[in-house]
């Protein structure tokens, strides 16, 4: 052997002298046979097993379930050249040993082994098994896992009690799987009812029904903690079946080892208690009772908002009566309201209607007296008799206003396609030569949904209300014209003078509230170069007995303006007037328009 | 390089008597019964095989990877997705399935793909009549891409991959697969000549 060589066997008896003495894993040889031919220092340490007491026995005889534990096979193929892995997820362990990390618990310690042919020169020569300790990765590995499995759980939990909408009805559901994932055997959830200070059982799981009948309802008198658990002392109970203090009979009863009870506070109010229970462990781990404490307080949470939302739903619910009641009190006063005024349309109609004939007689008499009796009576008389005939007059005119204004307002309406040119033409022409010669119209008008007798008499009232408020030596001038206004526009009306309905008025089906409000509109317009209206008049002036500032130097009944208003109310449209005083006015009638208008 | 239908006739027999083998561990190690299948075999260009790869599994991949030696010498790896490995680790370990590997699930995989590689290695080894020897496998999980270039930096001569879509059938579930093996030309070559030999012997 030369020096190389010598030198090389020499590290290759310190490299197996360093596996044999210092390796951290196990090794083992065997030859052929699998009897044992290397056992090094990290086995004996861990087997107990001297090299000395093993060398030259049979595997199988130091591992007698080697075959049970499907492992020859490995050892086989070894035999045969292969390399074997052996994992701990599926074999446990290659060789049963105490496990000696700090804190785990297993019975023996996890392995993974790599089983190996022994070979030279494609000679096999036996094979070698290195043993690796696992057991410390496993067992973090384990507690990864359950608190995985925990974490999933509460997550699981947490979303179901906060989408539920009653989280009341899914607590079992939700419970009996915290149960049985937890390793618990029973839970208990009771409601607290603090008007007679009760407990009520709400559900319960893994309990026999007669167990379930014992505390079906509890007062808080026969809980001595009552007051802690108000605050959020969460009650934990162990070795119970070796405990003889009687507040635990019940719990003995049920079978239960250990359990742990879960005030559900809200804020500072107690709305419930939670149970689990075990029947086999006679102890509950902290890490379990923070979980679930954790629940306790996501179901108290959800009920606390289930509560929330009944009791809104509740005043929602009486809020809704209250509109209800207000609106049927809105509805039945307009009706009750629409009847008096119908009634009083009808009462100034009959007296309308029945002072024409005694007025006319008057009037006629006054006439009489005055063309007849000139001679016989004293002049005083006779101006007397004047003035009579004169209020007789009047008072004729007024009594057929307010006929004509009660015929627009009570009379049955139908609304129809009109052509507005030809309902001005003819209304003009109906007023003689001397009203056409002052009114200049702008043709075409456009065509309008209306009603042919009631446009006629606005158009025929606003002329001769031009015609007659003209300035003194200036003949009078009415132009007409028509415009489409856009609907949307209407919300922006900034007309002074435009008329604010009356305040006795009462929107009627086919007026103005029930028409569409994207329909196009039409306004016609009337411009006169009379003496105009002050800003103060153009708000009343067609309000009915209402006249213009100046109205007194000019005869009227106040009246005619107020028929305009109303029919046009009645049609489903508006008026309105604008001014400035001296300087004319413009008076505007907006009808509802039709598609083909031009 | 293509194979002849007949070369890949026999090479598929081939590997089937092999998977038949690793099956029948499979099935004894987990107590449950498990097919292995082997829809498709072809040899590749050891350039084109990556974007091969690519197209058939991607994205992280588990693989279980194997040295041998003797008459022939190159590398036998086993590529999982990570569902597939995933699935196959909850099938054979009953344990619940989490979202990645941990250090027991990639022993089971390293288990299982040992037992698969030795099997169809195992047929090499008994086609040219040697004794193989085989290194420790281990894990790596990573893209096709690098598990492709760590194998090709260990050995600039590897020049041809053999690739075996496997099947495993557990337990009412499919788990698919690649083996790859990758070979120099020489010992291509050796194994092409052996196999003609075998069609020889068995055709008579």
């Amino acid at each position: 052997m030369n020096r190389a060589q010598e030198a090389n066997a020499q590290l290759q008896a310190a490299t197996l002298e360093w596996i044999d003495r210092s390796a951290p894993y196990g090794v083992i040889a065997t030859d052929r046979d699998l009897q044992v031919c290397s056992w090094n220092h990290w086995m004996e340490r861990h087997s107990g097993l001297e090299a000395k007491d093993v060398l030259g026995r049979k595997l199988t005889e130091l591992i007698p379930d080697l075959e049970e534990r499907r492992l020859m096979p490995q050892l086989q193929r070894a035999l045969e050249g292969e390399v074997n892995v052996v994992s701990t997820a599926l074999h446990g362990w290659f060789i049963p040993l105490t496990p000696v990390a700090h804190g785990v618990d297993f019975p023996f310690m996890k392995q993974t082994a790599r089983i190996s042919p022994l070979m030279t020169r494609n000679q096999i020569h036996g094979v070698i098994i290195v043993i690796e300790d696992v057991s410390q990765r496993e067992w973090q590995s384990q507690i990864l896992a359950r608190q995985h499995a925990r974490d999933e759980i509460l997550a699981w939990a947490l979303a179901h009690l906060i989408e539920a909408e009653d989280p009341r009805r899914i607590t079992r559901e939700v419970f009996c799987k915290v149960a049985e994932h937890l390793d618990f055997e029973a839970y208990l959830l009771h409601l607290y009812e603090p008007e007679n200070r009760m407990f009520s059982l709400h559900s319960a799981g893994g309990m026999e029904p007669e167990h379930e009948e014992l505390i079906r309802t509890f007062s808080t008198r026969v809980i001595p903690w009552f007051s802690e658990m108000k605050e959020g002392l969460v009650l934990l109970r162990e070795n119970v079946q070796s405990s003889t203090d009687p507040l635990f009979e019940n719990a003995r009863k049920f079978g239960f080892h250990a359990y742990v009870v879960i005030p559900l506070v809200a804020g500072s109010t107690l709305l419930g208690l939670l149970c689990f229970a075990t029947r086999t462990r006679e102890t509950i781990t902290p890490g379990e009772t923070d979980l679930l404490r954790t629940i306790g307080q996501y179901l108290a949470v959800a009920l606390n908002r289930e509560k929330i939302d009944r009791e809104l739903r509740v005043a929602q619910e009486k809020l809704n009566e209250h509109a209800h009641e207000l609106e049927q009190k809105v509805a039945d006063r307009t009706a009750s309201l629409k009847q008096i005024i119908a009634e009083l349309q009808t009462f100034s109609y009959t007296i309308a209607h029945d002072l024409r004939a005694p007025i006319r007689a008057l009037k006629g008499y006054c006439e009489v007296l005055v063309e007849d009796y000139t001679d016989h009576l004293p002049a005083e008389a006779i101006a007397i008799v004047s003035r009579l005939r004169n209020s007789s007059v009047q008072m004729d005119a007024l009594t057929r206003d307010l006929l004509e204004f009660s015929k627009v307002s009570r009379q049955d309406l139908t609304v129809g396609a009109l052509d507005l040119s030809q309902v001005v033409t003819d209304t003009i022409a109906l007023g003689g030569a001397r009203l056409a010669a002052c009114v200049t119209v702008q043709d075409p008008l456009h065509s309008v949904l209306a009603n042919r007798t009631l446009v006629v008499q606005c158009v025929s009232n606003l002329l001769q209300n031009s015609v007659k408020f003209c300035k003194p030596g200036i003949d009078p001038a009415v132009k007409i014209w028509s415009e489409l206004v856009q609907p949307n526009a209407r919300s922006g009306e900034t007309d002074t003078g435009e008329f604010s309905r009356s305040r006795y008025a009462i929107s009627e089906p086919g007026s103005q509230g029930d028409t569409d409000s994207n329909a196009p509109r039409v306004r016609l317009w009337f411009e006169d170069n009379g003496i105009g209206i002050s800003r103060e008049a153009q708000g009343k002036v067609f309000g009915i007995f209402e006249r213009g500032d100046r109205a007194g130097e000019y005869e009227g009944t106040g009246i005619g303006l107020a028929i305009v208003s109303r029919a046009m109310e009645r049609m489903g449209g508006r008026c309105g007037v604008q001014s400035t005083p001296g300087d004319g006015r413009r008076f505007w009638l907006e009808f509802r328009g039709i598609a083909s208008t031009p | 390089m293509e194979l002849s239908t007949s070369q890949q006739d026999t090479l598929t027999e081939l590997i089937n008597i092999g998977y038949a083998r690793a099956a029948g561990a499979l099935s004894d190690l987990t107590g449950h019964r498990i097919t292995l299948a082997v829809p498709e075999v072809a040899i590749h260009e050891i350039e084109k095989i990556t974007p091969l790869l690519q197209e058939v599994i991607d994205g992280e991949i588990t693989s279980v990877n194997q040295f041998f030696g003797g008459s022939i010498t190159g590398n036998a790896i086993l590529l999982l997705d990570k569902s597939a490995a995933l699935l196959l680790n909850r099938l054979l370990t009953d344990r619940p399935q989490a979202g990645t590997l941990d250090e027991s699930a990639r022993e089971v995989i390293i288990e299982v793909g040992n037992i698969v590689l030795n099997a169809c290695l195992g047929v090499f080894g008994n086609l040219l009549q040697v004794q193989m020897s085989f290194s420790v496998p281990h894990l790596q999980v990573d893209d096709v891409e690098h598990i492709m270039r760590s194998i090709r930096i260990q050995d600039q001569t590897f020049r041809y991959a053999m690739m075996i879509h496997t099947r495993f059938h557990l337990r009412a579930s499919d788990v698919s697969g690649y083996l790859v093996i990758i070979l120099g030309m020489t010992s291509l070559e050796r194994v092409l000549v052996e196999l003609r030999r075998w069609e020889e012997r068995e055709l008579g």
